[in-house]
């Protein structure tokens, strides 16, 4: 213990600072306020009065853990017993049950372990923690005397509360401020506060039990949540070993105390304490588990996504966070640091992300300037340069490099060396901006839009109605295309051979060519199979038309999808563009032929089971270089009910920037809203063309993996023929340098691209990060959000080199390593024996990580998802952003009943709805559920619901529906539907990039569609994957180990 | 055959529009697309070039015409009839007049007409096939003189930017060498001044010396 006493200088890293002021708060304090008092003791009495201080600042807490040891002895503070005294009766039960019993336990327990404990592991955590700690520890064969002196002592520690009542609050805040290496704005104190209180309120129904019923001064509000966390475990030894002792003070005080106190805790020291981490009872040891974990105070995304918008108040002139977010927004100064974070560093980027009040992205001309770049890096100007020289230079913030500034661009500076203009400027004061990019920036002229849609017309095709959906969403999206007049269109059709249209703009009806030589697949005319649309838009028109009875008949069960790309890459090459593959069948013949294959159930388990999830057929990735190469990018739509290898087929979006849909037992009636929408979606949404993205970062980080849909051209530019609003990309980090020596990293994402107008712009978003030489302070600025999202996109691409047990053996590591780093950090100094504890920041970490391990990507095995499924959920969570991943990992589960039943005044779809976790036990057979994952909607009918209500929802007496998994939800006349369908209404434009449809699940029926359900309950037990208390439990196990 | 049309501003050399797909059955498109943007930029240096010019390339002719300060240029084959190609130019150039002729100063970024390259498109399919009834007709109106156009080669176009260029780099070269020649200069001169005088000067020394030592010695 005595040797690394060295951290008794200054604590050097910045956790020990934060930490500091709490429990040497007081100790700091009293030298200043009261010397004569306190100096007299004997030299450990001094380093106790820490103890006792914070003792009765605790006192809340305290008197709120004591009925458990001491039971009615500590009466004193009115407020705070009242509530436990309720809550104690409850505490038998069920719900509360951990927060009494677990303190109960760990306090009646530990005692004698605890001191013991930290002399033996001391060493590691003691550097920082040093000084409360050794005064206190150093005489363990008499643990009472320095307690019984400090108490004694509790007296005179009053006239501090009571005299210089003004100077300790500021002081601590002071030494808080000054301490912390936190940007100012951060470190302030009433920025934590709301912080705290933010976190407070949505955080952990644990604590809201706690509230004492009269409201408590603001300040004693947050006692409540300190002390589950730190001051309890860590102070608990006084009241109980000392409990007849600690009684006097209280009872003399007993109006001082709450009242006195909580101001002076209230200033930072707590704050940052309460920051520092979160901690989840988990039962005393491993052997009582069932006790432990209250499932209710379990944390739960019930907002789900939240952006980390601290970052944005130290850097205010960052690109909005829905651009640009990293996994920590706190980067590690040196390798060994970043060996500590366990968790992957990187980046999460949705260049074209939809600003959801439609703010414009500023457009910039720099005119015969050029684009202002840095000579030596190619950054970018930005709202991060500094200018030089009196405005004529400025120096690159990526590389440090002064460069000129050109004559045109000149700007005279002010005193403080700021552009006079800067204001008017806006790639000088925003984050993301559009420059309009000049002749050098092209290799050809700007291409008009290009949508060639290549459709499976075989038997499977007219049979599920696929061609009459298709046909109709097309020809009503005509309009709408952007880019008209330039817009290109094309079709090809094939079953077993190739059907080529004519759409001349000269012909009243189009003309089919059909070739049978899928060998040496030629054109049969030179042009007029990509047509301007404005030209042949009657031919169009009449194409599609006709498009669905003219292979009503085909009894072609074939399809060539091979030769059929081959056949439209020779058509698009010269321009590129959009790729459209509608696929009903596995392709059966010609090059690219596939097979059935995923039906041997003997795979699964071994080594060879990650290669039906990777194509077999190496024409897929070859066709999808070429079509990269000429700016082709593919879009799948997979309907087969049966096998179609969608593994293979999607390597042909994964390297083109495309995206897969897959409707599994595609049927026109039911399924055919959700095509219509999203196909409707994927041909009018804002698309940028032919772009190229490549993302930069200062000197000592380097970006080294990237995941998405994409072709990595060189090592860091990303080739993207097509990337629109709904597609993100993620990237990893790395450390080039042991140390970095600068204080900042900026980032700058560049995309070059083409719009659908013709326009030739580069996006550019930049974004700064503070460098640290702390590891609670990343895990301070961990990005929950981020972390999964880029864990998605790791766990999705191992699965295609090794078995799924190995993705999520991997997830799970991940996190058991970093809390594990993050118990290492704190824990040992708090004593949190039986506690499971976890940055603020990710404390819904375990439960995305759970709930990825059961996404249909990486759940259990062979029978749990057909391998199809599981591809596509592979493709789509590659391109998801981060909302939209967090939304499909917990999806949001409302009660709807009283929703539609009870009339209210509220016009507001979103104060009606109120989430609930997503278990089993919250669903009540006399309810209405609502589970919207954002990819779908599930309507699930209680058993015992009235039946008032399901006739409203339905339009129609229940038994007039044999099978409810076919119905499909309109609204009739009743007032409960329109209400309905207003909700789902709001609740679509929530997530505009699909189209959710409904599925209707009554309790109880529909085995298969039931499981659709359950399987979307994240929390519960399910294939194969633990409950998320077993999984708390788990992770707690390991952690400690 | 029409293989290239390309439009592009004088004053800058500013693309302004050019065909969809052009270069689709031409090998080296990029070189002759190159050589075009090259006439380009030689065009904007503000030499005065007639309106209207024929310049050899290769198999192929550019043909361009000048008019309120836009270059309509197209590529063709050696064999096409240049009255089909100044009769397509013409076209093209009124369709654009009436189109952007409002807009062509202000525009400020490249491809600004891109929109235009619809119409490109269709008028070249016009002018494909030069036995149409249509293009024969023209071929036989006497409209336009086309027999004035100068013809030239391409290197001699491009060439005259590439002489200017190596007078400014020949002058260039030789203030750097005449500075050189100057330092030159200087250092022979102080050698020939120690040459001249060094002898002198070691006699000189070596009788100081040899007195120093006598007075020394003696």
């Amino acid at each position: 213990m005595q040797p690394p006493t060295g951290g008794e200088k200054p604590p050097s890293t910045y956790h020990g600072r934060t930490l500091t002021p709490v429990s040497s708060a007081p100790q700091l304090n009293p030298q200043p306020a009261f010397p004569p008092p306190t100096l007299p003791g004997p030299p450990f009495a001094t380093s106790n009065a820490p103890g006792l201080i914070s003792g009765s600042q605790f006192r809340p807490p305290f008197s709120s853990s004591q009925p458990v040891p001491g039971g009615t002895t500590a009466v004193p503070p009115p407020p705070p017993q009242a509530p436990f005294l309720a809550g104690q009766p409850v505490s038998g039960s069920s719900p509360f049950a951990p927060v009494g019993p677990t303190f109960g336990a760990s306090a009646t327990t530990s005692p004698p372990i605890r001191f013991n404990g930290p002399s033996s592991v001391g060493p590691t955590p003691a550097r920082t923690y040093q000084q409360p700690e050794v005064p206190r520890f150093s005489s363990p064969s008499k643990p009472v005397t320095p307690l019984q002196s400090s108490y004694i002592r509790g007296p005179p520690q009053t006239p501090i509360q009571s005299v210089p009542m003004a100077a300790p609050p500021s002081q601590i805040g002071n030494q808080l401020g000054m301490r912390s290496n936190m940007p100012p704005p951060m470190g302030s104190a009433s920025s934590l506060a709301q912080q705290h209180v933010q976190g407070f309120t949505n955080v952990n129904q644990q604590r809201t039990i706690y509230q004492p019923p009269p409201p408590p001064p603001p300040g004693q509000m947050q006692f409540p949540n300190v002390g589950t966390a730190v001051a309890l475990h860590g102070q608990m030894q006084f009241p109980q070993s000392g409990a007849t002792m600690t009684a006097p003070p209280q009872v003399q005080f007993p109006s001082m105390g709450p009242q006195v106190g909580p101001p002076i805790g209230s200033t930072g020291a707590i704050h940052s304490l309460v920051e520092e981490f979160q901690s989840l009872s988990v039962g005393a040891a491993p052997g009582s588990i069932d006790s432990g974990v209250d499932v209710k105070t379990l944390p739960r995304p019930l907002q789900g996504d939240e952006e980390p918008t601290r970052i944005l108040e130290s850097y205010p002139l960052n690109c909005h966070l829905r651009y640009f977010r990293l996994t920590t927004h706190a980067l590690p100064n040196s390798q060994s640091l970043h060996a500590r974070w366990h968790l992957p560093l990187g980046a999460v980027v949705h260049p074209l992300a939809e600003s959801p009040n439609g703010e414009e992205v500023p457009v910039i001309n720099f005119g015969n300037a050029g684009v202002i770049r840095c000579r030596r890096c190619r950054t970018y100007i930005n709202p991060y340069v500094t200018f030089a020289d009196s405005g004529r230079k400025w120096r690159c913030n990526l590389c440090q490099l002064l460069n000129d500034v050109p004559a045109e661009y000149f700007s005279a500076l002010d005193a403080s060396g700021r552009r006079y203009d800067a204001d008017q400027r806006p790639e000088l004061n925003k984050g993301t901006v559009d420059f309009l990019a000049p002749a050098e920036y092209m290799v050809r002229p700007p291409m008009p839009p290009c949508y060639f849609f290549l459709i499976d017309v075989s038997l499977a095709s007219v049979q599920c109605g696929l061609l009459e959906v298709v046909a109709k969403t097309i020809k009503s999206c005509l309009d709408q295309l952007p880019g008209s007049p330039r817009t290109q269109i094309g079709f090809i059709t094939f079953d077993s051979t190739l059907h080529f249209h004519n759409l001349k703009s000269s012909l009243t009806q189009p003309q089919m060519m059909v070739v049978p030589d899928l060998d040496d697949v030629f054109l049969p005319l030179p042009d007029d199979l990509l047509v301007n649309l404005s030209d042949s838009r009657n031919v169009v028109d009449s194409f599609l038309d006709s498009l669905p009875t003219m292979f009503q008949e085909n009894p072609n069960v074939e399809s060539a999808t091979g030769p059929a790309l081959k056949a439209a890459y020779m058509v698009m090459s010269q321009i590129g563009g959009k790729l459209l593959l509608f696929q009903s069948n596995l392709p059966s013949i010609g090059i690219g032929r596939l097979r059935l294959r995923g039906d041997d159930v003997r795979a699964y388990g071994t080594d060879k089971e990650h290669i039906l999830r990777v194509p077999e057929d190496p024409f897929y990735k070859q066709m999808a270089a070429e079509f990269t190469k000429n700016q082709i990018s593919v879009d799948i739509f997979a309907f087969s009910n049966k096998y179609c290898d969608i593994a293979s087929l999607g390597t042909l979006s994964k390297y083109t920037g495309g995206q897969v849909y897959f409707y599994p037992s595609f049927h026109a009636s039911t399924h055919g809203e959700k095509l219509q929408y999203e196909l409707a979606r994927n041909l009018t949404r804002e698309t940028a063309w032919e772009a190229v993205m490549r993302i930069r970062c200062g000197k000592g980080v380097r970006f080294s993996t990237y995941h998405g849909h994409f072709m990595l051209r060189s090592t860091d530019l990303l080739a993207l023929p097509a990337v629109d609003c709904d597609k993100a990309f993620s990237m990893q980090l790395n450390l080039e340098d042991t140390l970095m020596t600068t204080q900042t990293v900026y980032f700058q994402v560049a995309l070059l691209y083409t719009s659908s107008s013709g326009e030739r712009r580069i996006r550019v978003h930049t974004a700064a990060a503070p460098v640290v030489p702390d590891l609670g302070e990343m895990y301070r600025q961990a990005d929950t959000g981020a972390i999964i999202s880029l864990l998605s996109r790791m766990a999705v691409e191992t699965t295609l080199s090794s078995k799924l047990e190995d993705a999520r053996q991997m997830l799970q590591l991940k996190l058991v390593k970093s809390f594990k780093e993050y118990r290492n950090l704190y824990a040992v100094q708090h004593r949190l024996s039986g506690r499971l504890i976890f940055p603020d920041s990710l404390k819904y970490l375990p439960l995305y990580i759970l709930s990825l391990c059961k996404s249909w990507g990486l759940r259990g095995g062979y029978a749990d998802v057909s391998l199809d499924e599981r591809c596509a959920a592979g493709y789509t969570m590659m391109v998801l952003p981060i909302a939209s991943i967090l939304r499909l990992l917990y999806p949001a589960l409302y009660r709807m009943d009283e929703v539609l039943t009870k009339p209210s005044e509220k016009e507001n779809i979103d104060e009606l709805l109120t989430q609930v976790p997503l278990t089993v036990q919250c669903l009540d057979s006399r309810g209405l559920y609502l589970l919207n994952n954002g990819l779908s909607f599930i309507l699930w009918l209680g058993r015992m619901l009235s039946p008032d209500l399901i006739n409203g929802i339905l339009g129609g007496n229940l038994a007039n529906f044999p099978d409810l998994s076919k119905v499909q939800l309109n609204e009739n006349g009743s007032e409960v539907s329109k209400k309905l369908t207003k909700v789902l209404k709001t609740l679509r434009q929530k997530n505009p990039s699909c189209h959710q449809l409904v599925h209707i699940i009554r309790q109880g029926e529909q085995p298969r569609e039931g499981f659709m359900l359950l399987s979307n309950l994240a929390e519960d037990q399910s294939a194969g994957a633990a409950s998320y208390v077993d999984w708390v439990l788990q992770i707690h196990r390991q952690t400690q180990g | 055959m029409v293989k290239l049309t390309m439009i592009a501003r004088v004053t800058d050399g500013l693309p302004l529009a050019e065909g969809l797909d052009d270069g689709r059955d031409l090998k080296d498109a990029d070189f002759y697309k190159q050589q075009a943007k090259l006439l380009f930029k030689n065009l904007s240096k503000g030499q005065n070039e007639a309106s209207r010019m024929s310049i050899e390339t290769g198999p192929y002719y550019f043909h361009y015409i000048i008019e309120g300060r836009v270059c309509y240029l197209t590529m063709c084959d050696r064999s096409y009839p240049k009255k089909l190609a100044f009769q397509y130019l013409e076209d093209l150039k009124n369709a654009f007049e009436k189109v952007n002729g409002s807009q062509i100063e202000t525009a400020a970024r490249p491809y600004a007409f891109i929109k235009f390259d619809t119409f490109i498109q269709k008028t070249k399919k016009l002018y494909l096939d030069t036995r149409t009834q249509r293009n024969m007709a023209k071929l036989n109106d006497e409209l336009y003189e086309v027999h004035q156009i100068m013809t030239r080669n391409v290197q001699e176009v491009l060439g005259v930017g590439e002489k200017l260029d190596q007078v400014s780099e020949m002058s260039s070269r030789l203030t750097s060498e005449s500075r050189i020649y100057a330092d030159k200069a200087k250092d022979l001169n102080r050698q020939a001044l120690i040459r001249k005088w060094a002898p002198v000067a070691i006699v000189l020394g070596v009788v100081i010396i040899l007195f120093w030592l006598k007075a020394k010695i003696w």
